[in-house]
């Protein structure tokens, strides 16, 4: 058909110009890729450490809605004789998900599951990819820590009509329990919202102004921890005001990045509110950059990473709210009593602790 | 020095006698490794060769594939094209806004202003010469941007209501296993490929490409031919933004950056020369297929995790770009 006639022009330099950037543009894209992936096998050897709490249950948070094999249609199974694959979201550069990852691993190793895992970095196209390739790979349960809560539809039709069922782990997935998703195993993020202004009121007397970290946006978690803050600080202190709104992404450059232009505008911020442990870490760092003192601005986060914790006793952060996301444990628990035929919840809550400087010293080595 | 028509490939062209060696290689490359690993996974690897999964993976790549149409006539005449990545993404967004006025409008508003984007950066290329990287980089961030104030900053996720017409058509099978997404892209590609290859438009995308100027002095309409190759990938931008929607069902926010990174590797995998004047929209579907089954084939095979196919893909990138630059300066010119 085509046929490139033999000769082809030297090139000429603006085109080739455009052609070096762009393929140096890619490379960037590449490496830096890489670079995540070689951060988190570094990471791996301090994260999921023994130590950590194990999960638990809060019965009073958890809602009433129950979900039984019946209702939700398949055939009952023994955990040990499926496979079992997990999806997560993110790059296992944070903390959080390096512990969730390990947890996981362990829980399934511990019970002699079959487990395959995938890792979409922060890619949500992937994360669709990736679970439709466990299913493929003949998945029969699957473990999502979905990135997005939204857009879940090709995933979930292709479970439901294989009868797959689903676990969402620390983030939700918008859908009808017991009909797209079997449980939704997490916190209760508008309770670590409230928690986290609670520890704010306490940092400032209830009097100043506030910044607040939003985390990404699109997933129930950022929004939930959002509305708790909020509906705390107005009903408890009405003296702070929350002057300034941005979201960080949940990452620490994002974090670092949007409290060096609110140190720009708000010089005299009194207290910063963020979404995770990643961006409380990147506020600290901008902090100390434009040359303020450690507590001169009350910082509370909420997850509960070593660093963080770290951090309250070297006096930067004021405190932390728990998110723990040791999800291994609960999450086959439930798969377990599922495949049998008992009735599961629908929401599982899960209580998480709190860190301030009158325990963060002694707490420490529950942090992950 | 040849003349424009002379470089513009037909199938009667006088060097077709011995079709050398690293001609097919350019050519059908991908096309080679792409049967090469697809046979080796299919040995190698249990439930690869399945309907079910070489259907996921075509029909998971389709939006990257309508992407890497568009773009392939950009690079074809020697240009880049950075904003379908974000083009995409706003296209989804509007078109799942859009559903709730029906399945026309969903796909009237995303294809209208993901067409306004793509000729805005013609015009801005063709007529106020522009480079086509800075003003493409410009649109990417205005097309972003549009997309977070059309989201409430992305807090707002509009869902496609149920039933919708489009929805059925975008998630059903031909006999059961061809996705029609595949097939909307196969249709696409043989339209796209017989534009490029045989019409008088296609000639002066190469034309453009191979030489701005010796075409200028021949008469192809130069700042036309280039207006109409953004517009063109402006649409399928928008396009597969609606094809997304449906697909998953709500207009997700955090779609999009970095793909059009991957719209570029594909095409270039796909034997299309980034200077310029040479390529084809056949390869640009393999090298779209081949990245989607190398991503599909470490998810399978367990303890890789999938930053690998980054490393692979980036790796392989280079093998490519290099054997290409191998290939062009070992051509003896006229």
């Amino acid at each position: 058909m085509q046929h490139d006639p033999q000769e082809t022009e030297p090139r000429r330099p603006r085109p080739a110009l455009a052609a070096a950037a762009a393929a140096a543009a890619v490379l960037l894209a590449v490496t830096a890729c890489a670079r995540t992936e070689e951060d988190a096998s570094e990471d791996d050897g301090g994260g999921g450490g023994g130590e950590g709490q194990e999960q638990v249950l809060d019965e009073a948070a958890a809602g009433d809605e129950t979900c039984t094999l019946d209702e939700y249609g398949g055939e009952g199974f023994d955990l040990t004789d499926v496979r079992v694959g997990f999806s997560q979201s993110e790059a296992e550069s944070n903390p959080f998900r390096i512990t969730e990852t390990q947890s996981i691993v362990d829980e399934a190793e511990e019970r002699g599951v079959d487990l395959i895992t995938s890792n979409a970095q922060s890619d949500f196209a992937q994360q669709i990819n990736d679970v439709q390739d466990l299913m493929s790979q003949g998945a029969e349960v699957l473990i999502i820590a979905p990135l997005n809560s939204d857009g879940w539809k090709p995933v979930l039709d292709e479970a439901a009509a294989e009868d797959i069922p689903i676990i969402t782990v620390d983030r939700a997935i918008n859908g009808t329990a017991c009909e797209d998703f079997v449980t939704f195993i997490g916190s209760d993020f508008v309770e670590q919202g409230r928690r986290a202004a609670d520890q704010m009121i306490d940092a400032l007397d209830g009097e100043g102004e506030v910044a607040v970290l939003l985390g990404a946006a699109g997933n129930n978690v950022t929004t939930e921890r959002t509305e708790g803050f909020q509906e705390r600080i107005e009903a408890e202190a009405p003296g702070i005001e929350i002057v300034f709104e941005q979201s960080g992404d949940f990452t620490r450059e994002g974090g670092q990045s949007v409290t060096e232009q609110l140190v720009q505008s708000e010089p005299d911020i009194d207290g910063i509110y963020a979404q995770n442990d990643e961006m409380g870490i990147g506020a600290v760092t901008a902090l100390n950059g434009a040359g303020k003192e450690s507590g001169e601005v009350s910082i509370v986060t909420v997850d509960g990473t070593e660093e963080a914790v770290q951090h309250i006793v070297d006096g930067w952060i004021h405190g932390v709210v728990e998110s723990n996301p040791r999800f291994g444990p609960l999450a086959f628990e439930a798969a377990e009593s599922f495949g049998a035929g008992e009735e599961v919840g629908t929401e599982l809550i899960i209580t998480d602790r709190a860190y301030d400087p009158s325990n963060a010293e002694e707490e420490l080595p529950h942090a992950y | 020095m040849s003349t424009v028509t002379e470089r513009v490939p037909g199938p009667g062209s006088e060097s077709s006698r011995g079709v050398p060696v690293r001609e097919l290689l350019q050519r059908h490359g991908a096309l080679l490794v792409l049967a090469v690993v697809l046979v080796a996974a299919g040995v190698g690897l249990d439930g690869f060769l399945t309907a079910g999964n070489l259907n996921h993976v075509a029909v998971g790549s389709a939006f990257l594939a309508i992407l890497a149409l568009g773009m392939t006539f950009v690079i074809v005449t020697g240009g880049i094209d950075l904003s379908v990545g974000t083009n995409f993404a706003l296209g989804g967004v509007l078109a799942a806004w859009a559903s709730q006025y029906g399945s026309l409008a969903a796909l009237a508003l995303p294809l209208a202003v993901c067409g306004a984007i793509g000729l805005l950066n013609g015009v801005l290329i063709a007529r106020a010469r522009l480079a086509p990287f800075i003003t493409t980089l410009a649109t990417m961030l205005g097309a972003w941007g549009l997309m977070l104030s059309v989201s409430d900053e992305g807090n707002t996720t509009y869902l496609v209501p149920d039933g919708a017409v489009l929805t059925s058509l975008v998630h059903g099978r031909l006999f059961g296993v061809i996705g029609y997404p595949l097939l909307l892209v196969l249709v696409l590609f043989v339209i796209g490929g017989i534009a490029l290859s045989r019409t008088g438009w296609g000639q002066n995308v190469y034309a453009v490409g191979g030489d701005e100027r010796s075409a200028a002095l021949m008469g192809v309409p130069v700042a036309r031919t280039k207006t109409a190759v953004y517009t063109v990938s402006g649409l399928c931008a928008g396009a597969a933004g609606v094809l997304n929607a449906f697909w998953l069902g709500s207009g997700v926010t955090i779609f999009g950056i970095g793909i059009e990174l991957q719209a570029i590797s594909a095409v270039v995998i796909g034997g299309t020369l980034l200077s310029g004047g040479y390529g084809f929209v056949s390869g640009s579907f393999v090298g779209v297929m081949l990245l989607a089954v190398i991503q599909n084939i470490i998810n399978t095979i367990s303890g890789l995790t999938s930053a690998f196919q980054e490393v692979v893909s980036g790796v392989f990138l280079i093998v490519v770009v290099l054997a290409q630059s191998r290939l062009s300066r070992s051509r003896p010119r006229a």
